[in-house]
């Protein structure tokens, strides 16, 4: 697990190699199975494989990078959330709960062996409409998915002391790297 | 996967990359301005390719050769994204000056 974590990258390069739909299912289980608020499990899936809609995604995305042969649009359902959870449901946690489960759904993707990369740059108004999306439902993130064809040095990570605090603000945690 | 048949389909994309851009910089990290940018140029780079009116320019292919190299630094810090825009602009203040300027030179 602990490798997955640190060993998960942002991948912008891909085979054309197709990803097989028993695989893509493995990745939605691990995506459902995140903790959400209230178990509102606020998440829907839409899975882009057909390349001509995926191009057109591609191309109102300019946060998508690579010719990634799948794309999961993970979409809240705002309408489900504000029943359960009221505004906070609605609001913030839809988009917390689906964070958590794109999570799950990078580190199960790492787990087999494939890339993927999280896009909020996306138009969101253009891919309700290509997408056919009704109102109620939210486009959240879009996860590219694909085989890697090319991986990317860590980026930097704030030291811990940096972030971390024991007890209250301000307190240091002994022995944290600098 | 990609359907660019022509130059009119490539100029469409480049089109639409631009507007929504244009439209997400507004609520993104005000380093993504700059790097969609670069990206823009990069993409426009390769025009020649579906627009057989147009010659292919190598100058414009190193650029963007080193565009797609450097443009991902975005992700790393301000400091190295930033040098790299600088060298991006040196190299092409030659290239204004060997087309220009020491071109002018030559014939006049």
């Amino acid at each position: 697990m602990f490798e997955a974590i640190k060993g998960r990258r942002s991948v912008r390069k891909y085979k054309t190699e197709p990803v097989d739909r028993e695989i893509v299912k493995k990745l939605l289980d691990a995506a459902r199975w995140a903790p959400s608020g209230g178990n509102i499990q606020p998440w829907l899936f839409i899975v882009i494989d057909d390349p001509k809609v995926l191009d057109v995604i591609r191309k109102i995305s300019p946060g998508y990078f690579g010719e990634a042969p799948l794309a999961i649009l993970v979409c809240s359902n705002k309408e489900r959330a504000y029943k359960v959870g009221g505004a906070l449901g609605r609001d913030y946690l839809t988009v917390a709960d689906c964070a958590m489960a794109v999570q799950n759904m990078l580190l199960a993707a790492y787990a087999l062996g494939l890339g993927t990369c999280v896009v909020k740059s996306f138009s969101h108004t253009a891919i309700k409409e290509v997408l056919a999306i009704p109102e109620g439902i939210e486009p959240e993130l879009l996860v590219i998915v694909g085989h890697p064809n090319q991986t990317s040095r860590p980026p930097p990570r704030i030291p811990m002391n940096e972030i971390v605090h024991l007890n209250k603000y301000g307190e240091k945690f002994p022995g944290l790297e600098g | 996967m990609s359907n660019k048949s022509d130059g009119n389909d490539y100029l469409f994309e480049i089109a639409v990359f631009l507007a929504t851009s244009a439209r997400n910089c507004i609520d993104e990290p005000p380093l993504y301005g700059p790097f969609r940018l670069l990206d823009a140029l990069s993409k426009i780079a390769d025009l020649p390719k579906y627009a057989p009116c147009l010659k292919d320019d190598p100058f414009l292919q190193e650029i963007k050769a080193f565009a797609d190299e450097k443009k991902f630094l975005v992700m790393y810090g301000a400091e190295e994204f930033k040098k790299a825009l600088d060298e991006i602009v040196e190299m092409f203040a030659k290239e204004l000056k060997k087309r220009y300027l020491e071109k002018q030179k030559e014939t006049g």
